[in-house]
């Protein structure tokens, strides 16, 4: 589990201007985060808003223009080189030549451990795949490939698990029950998450803090708590508070 | 249906060596294109066959050492390029600048460095190095960059990332290279032995053309095309097995 902390990250990019000439422009921040152990945070905004750019700086694949990112203390690096972070993508990103027991060793085999039958069992039980333990990705449904991505972004453990967008490219019923799916994956070990998404419900419905970002350059508008016990329900989807906090936070999305 | 797909390519073949035969025996397109059957028999001549054996035998050789070689080195560079990406600038424009020397200029160059013996190896070599290194290139680059991502994310070393994804997604690239080089191999060894060397099918041709026995030159083209052809359909196969075998990475 990990405690993390983004104190006044910054994020630009080099551009070719007008006239050729190149241009620094402001992508993110400055962005101050704190985010506790065990927290499941969602991350929303506009297009652009450098949402993406916030994850890839906590998975050690970009560096921040100025500021710090540390999760426990530590440089992202560090815990990449510990094995210590889980990530998934829209595109989930599978072996498309191994099977779903092949791509759930990957990270063993990163790491320099034996993938022990019993633990790729559970996660082939977590991400209910009985039976398709031998498929190749090309022959899972989408729902079922995401779901495989995420066992693997869990399958060491990690201390901090990182979601851009994991349900983007499914259909709407399929990313219903998806989510509901996550919740119950995750509370089987609870670890600190941050998950970008575009939707405003699935924000609501599976996290513990929603924050929304502002447009480019990138900084925390609000932050927002909710009150709702887990397991969640569809019952909750159906509640006035529910609505109340979609709304609210759709509001706020939409501040020019 | 099956069926159909075969009769047509045999029959179009069967007409076209038809017409082969028709337009030669007939004398129609002058003296130096032979009928079909005169160009055949030169395969029943025993001493004939002999000199086409051995001449096989020596340019095969040649062109699999080349080949052999060409790949080795043309696979090694681009892996070193793809693991050291400060000099692969300087190494992609090294190959690009091999491949454009002409064959033919290099050819006496060839001779007094490395011998009228190993020039039609060399000369098979160059070509094979150029498309392999390229081949070998695109196809760890076109791995899929999310894959990458999560593996960095994982905390997978370069070589790790190298030999779990890039590698195995290269495959069909890689073997779509060698299935090209094929032919460059066996044009280079053939190029190479016309400056000087003790045997080979290329002296073959180029004697029997100056010697004008005609029929023997086309047995030797046809001998010539033969073992191009099989290795490239064999390579065809070779990569179609590995492209299923990987499956199409749409990720």
């Amino acid at each position: 589990m990990a405690t993390l902390a983004l104190s006044g990250v910054t994020r630009s990019f080099l551009r070719r201007g007008a006239r050729g000439q190149r241009q620094s422009f402001a992508a993110l921040g400055p962005l101050d985060l704190q985010i506790a152990d065990g927290e499941f945070v969602t991350l929303i905004g506009a297009s652009g808003c450098g949402k993406s750019t916030v994850l890839r700086l906590l998975a050690g694949l970009d560096e921040p223009s100025t500021g710090q990112v540390l999760i426990n203390g530590q440089h992202p690096r560090d815990l990449q080189a510990q094995h210590s972070l889980g990530i998934a993508f829209q595109d989930h990103a599978l072996l498309p030549w191994r099977s779903v027991e092949g791509n759930l060793r990957l990270p063993f085999e990163v790491a320099g451990l034996t993938a022990c039958a019993e633990r790729i069992g559970e996660l082939i039980t977590l991400a209910g795949l009985e039976g398709f333990e031998h498929a190749r990705p090309a022959e899972l449904s989408g729902g079922m490939r995401q779901r495989v991505a995420i066992a693997r972004a869990l399958a060491l453990r990690p201390k901090l698990l990182l979601l851009d967008e994991p349900f983007g490219a499914l259909d709407a019923v399929t990313r219903r029950r998806m989510n509901f799916e996550l919740e119950r994956i995750w509370l089987e070990s609870r670890p600190t998450t941050l998950m970008v998404t575009h939707s405003v419900e699935e924000a609501v419905l599976l996290a513990d803090r929603v924050i929304v970002l502002t447009e480019r350059p990138g900084r925390v508008r609000t932050d927002t708590r909710l009150p709702f016990a887990r397991p969640r329900s569809s019952q909750l989807m159906r509640t006035a508070e529910f609505h109340r906090l979609v709304d609210e936070l759709t509001a706020n999305l939409e501040i020019a | 249906m099956r069926l159909r797909a075969l009769i047509y390519p045999a029959l179009g073949c069967l007409l076209l060596l038809c017409a082969w035969e028709v337009l030669g025996r007939y004398g129609l397109l002058g003296k130096t294109f032979p009928a079909l059957s005169q160009v055949l028999r030169v395969y029943e001549d025993a001493p004939r066959r002999a000199l086409l054996g051995r001449s096989i035998i020596a340019t095969l050789g040649s062109a699999a050492t080349g080949y052999a070689v060409g790949i080795c080195l043309g696979v090694a560079t681009a892996v070193f390029a793809h693991l050291v990406p400060l000099l692969r600038g300087g190494l992609d424009r090294m190959a690009v600048l091999v491949n454009a020397l002409p064959v033919i200029a290099l050819g006496p160059v060839l001779i007094i460095t490395v011998g009228r013996e190993d020039a039609p190896a060399a000369l098979a070599a160059i070509p094979v190095f150029f498309l392999m290194y390229s081949s070998t290139g695109v196809g760890l680059r076109g791995a899929s960059e999310r894959l990458g991502m999560v593996l960095r994310t994982l905390g997978a070393s370069r070589w790790q990332q190298l030999a779990k994804v890039q590698a195995v997604a290269a495959l069909p690239s890689v073997l779509s290279g060698m299935k090209v080089a094929v032919a460059s191999a066996m044009i280079g060894a053939i190029v190479g032995e016309w400056f000087g060397a003790p045997s080979g099918l290329g002296l073959v041709v180029l004697n029997s053309m100056q010697n004008f026995q005609i029929p023997l030159l086309w047995a030797t083209v046809i001998v010539i095309a033969a073992i191009t052809l099989s290795g490239y359909g064999l390579l065809t196969l070779g990569e179609r097995a590995v492209r299923s075998r990987i499956g199409e990475c749409d990720v």
